[in-house]
């Protein structure tokens, strides 16, 4: 299933440190274009940290991180959402007073070029944008079959629910590179396959590349083209699901090695 | 029955994405402004006019201007007596100064003016947020009021710092000042509630009302879908002053048709944060709600026991209205946040499924 692209993004050697303390030493991998590319490791490896790094809200001391062909070492979390980098949250980072369908129009919110004056007045571009980008909505509205709760503000949402509505806000912006953080923490069995599903036809269907953060051993070798496990903030390995499941480093890092 | 919300089927994004989505609300409202622009003028008493409707509409212009910072972008501000001096001061100066300009212009200048003062003040809302936001807005309170009392160039050189409102008229009918017609006075007030009431709904739907309401939601998830914090706020905070400034020029040309600091003390202030409170964090309709029930409910209390042939000492009645503002305030704050507006909205839906439980 690998599909070999061209580089998307690339980490090179990227350190980063909060006083004394090194959440990520030297890590450098690439994502290839329309892979899904999946980053694994015990708690407090330094995945959440690696994600960080490349949206930009830690920045890394060293190292590069070069997307599009563009390298660059500091940015703002806007600024790589203007690029087309679009993240879910670990725990769910909605807008708790606003409905599903406000929630997912604010992944629209860089395409919208209407003046302060055409939205005052709900006139012209102003009138116009919110029609023509409430459709694009609709359209990932449908895609992740969240009809029914369009007009619920999303604080009365179950989690699994709130879990998709975030990635459809994620979505709307059409990123190129997607960034799932524990994209199925805390859901039942059913919820994780409605939600593998989507992962996978988002990939598809939108060829959007995906980069994703999962425990769930079993999903992160069904979806993902390629891996890699971090531990320590260290890179133990990178490669295919069957190549890093028969590492002996990772083996040991999720199991524990006897040291006599 | 006549009015149903069931049924109401939508064919377009246009029509779902209409202001008043149901036709029945619609005309509602226009048979409500309507009556206001018409009926009123043609039936209401002076009393009712001029001290009760008039300064109830300014008084909701500045709760609109502090829901949309507070409300929809989450920066609470106890500076809106300021913004509202601040409009009140350059209106009176621009309108003497540059006689020939109509004072349908002065105001909304004077408002822009106030716009400018609130991004400057605005400015430490970046790195400060909640209680210690208020302090600094606090300090534009003390700091604005101060400004205006002492640098005599506001008031042009008046002797006695309260000069009064310049008479200047529209269609020739004198809407300032002392001399003004009470009708008059109230059209030209209505015509500014109507038109920023409206623009306040629509920024609210647009693409800014959203990226208030995001940062205000979570911040930090903003910045990710390419909001700005800065630029988001300080759009929050111009457009709130713009709004209070209009209701200072207003309060202070039409209402108590004099330029005054008192009128825009700290009290005002927290006035207008109680309108907002207890009308409804984040609701057009919620200022108005507000500004209606905090203005009305002492006058309410004075004039009620009469009603019923008792009579009560004026100071009780200041004691009871204290003590029921302060109860109003703690079970708004406790047990419903989003206040009369959001009460309303849940009348509405009990109404929509009665008499039957759920």
């Amino acid at each position: 299933m690998t599909r070999p692209g061209d580089i998307l993004l690339s980490v090179k050697e990227i350190s980063l440190r909060f006083g004394g303390v090194r959440a990520l030493t030297d890590v450098s991998f690439d994502i290839h274009e329309g892979e899904i590319f999946a980053i694994i490791g015990p708690n407090g490896a330094g995945k959440s940290s690696m994600l960080n790094c490349i949206n930009g809200f830690y920045h890394p001391q060293e190292g590069t991180i070069t997307f599009k062909g563009a390298e660059r070492r500091q940015m703002r979390p806007h600024e790589a959402a203007a690029q087309g980098i679009s993240r879910t949250f670990q725990n769910i980072a909605l807008f708790k007073g606003m409905t599903t369908l406000e929630n997912v129009m604010t992944g629209r919110m860089l395409k919208m070029r209407a003046t302060l004056a055409e939205q005052a007045l709900y006139f012209w571009r102003g009138r116009r944008e919110e029609i023509e980008h409430r459709e694009k909505v609709e359209e990932v509205i449908d895609f992740l079959e969240i009809q029914s709760i369009r007009k619920t503000p999303v604080g009365r949402l179950p989690y699994g629910l709130q879990k998709r509505v975030e990635l459809a806000r994620a979505l709307a912006a059409e990123p190129e590179l997607l960034l799932l953080d524990e994209p199925m923490a805390g859901m039942n069995v059913e919820e994780k396959e409605d939600m593998c599903r989507f992962v996978l036809s988002t990939n598809h269907e939108l060829g959007t590349t995906i980069a994703l953060i999962e425990h769930d051993m079993g999903v992160v070798m069904d979806l993902s083209d390629r891996v890699v496990v971090l531990d320590y903030g260290k890179k133990l390995a990178e490669g295919t699901p069957d190549e890093v499941r028969g590492n002996q480093d990772v083996i040991d890092a999720y199991l524990g090695v006897s040291h006599d | 029955m006549l009015y149903r919300e069931a049924g109401q089927f939508k064919t377009s994004y246009s029509a779902d994405q209409a202001m008043l989505t149901i036709p029945l609300d619609r005309w509602f409202v226009f048979a409500l402004a309507a009556f206001a622009i018409v009926g009123v003028p043609l039936l209401a008493s002076e009393y009712l006019m001029v001290s009760i409707l008039l300064p109830v509409l300014i008084l909701s212009i500045a709760a609109l201007g502090l829901n949309i910072l507070t409300g929809y972008c989450g920066q609470l501000s106890l500076g809106t007596g300021a913004f509202m001096a601040a409009g009140a001061y350059l209106a009176y100066k621009i309108a003497t100064n540059i006689t020939w300009l109509p004072i349908w212009v002065v105001i909304p200048l004077a408002g822009l003016c106030a716009a400018a003062i609130g991004i400057a003040f605005g400015l430490p809302s970046l790195r400060i947020k909640g209680f210690y936001l208020a302090v600094a807005t606090l300090a534009a309170q003390f700091f604005l009021l101060w400004l205006f009392v002492k640098v005599p160039w506001f008031v042009n050189d008046s002797i006695s710092g309260v000069p009064p409102a310049p008479p200047r008229t529209v269609f020739g009918f004198q809407v300032t000042g002392a001399a003004a017609g009470d009708e008059a006075k109230y059209l030209f007030v209505l015509a500014f509630v109507i038109v920023l009431a409206w623009i306040a709904r629509n920024l609210a739907r647009s693409r800014i009302g959203r990226s208030w309401m995001a940062i205000r939601d979570m911040d930090i998830a903003a910045e990710l879908v390419g909001i700005r914090p800065l630029p988001t706020k300080l759009s929050a905070f111009a457009i709130s002053s713009f709004y209070c400034g209009v209701a200072g020029a207003l309060w202070a040309m039409c209402y108590i048709n004099s330029v005054e600091p008192t009128a825009f003390d700290i009290n005002r202030s927290f006035q207008v944060l109680f309108m907002v409170i207890v009308g409804g964090l984040g609701s057009v309709l919620g200022s108005f709600l507000g500004a209606a029930f905090i203005f009305l409910l002492p006058i309410f209390l004075n004039s009620a026991p009469g009603w019923f042939g008792y009579s009560v000492a004026s100071d009780t009645i200041t004691h009871i209205e204290f003590m029921l503002f302060g109860v109003l305030i703690i079970f708004f704050l406790i047990v419903e946040p989003h206040g009369l507006a959001r009460l309303w909205q849940i009348a509405k839906e009990k109404l929509r499924l009665w008499p039957f439980p759920y």
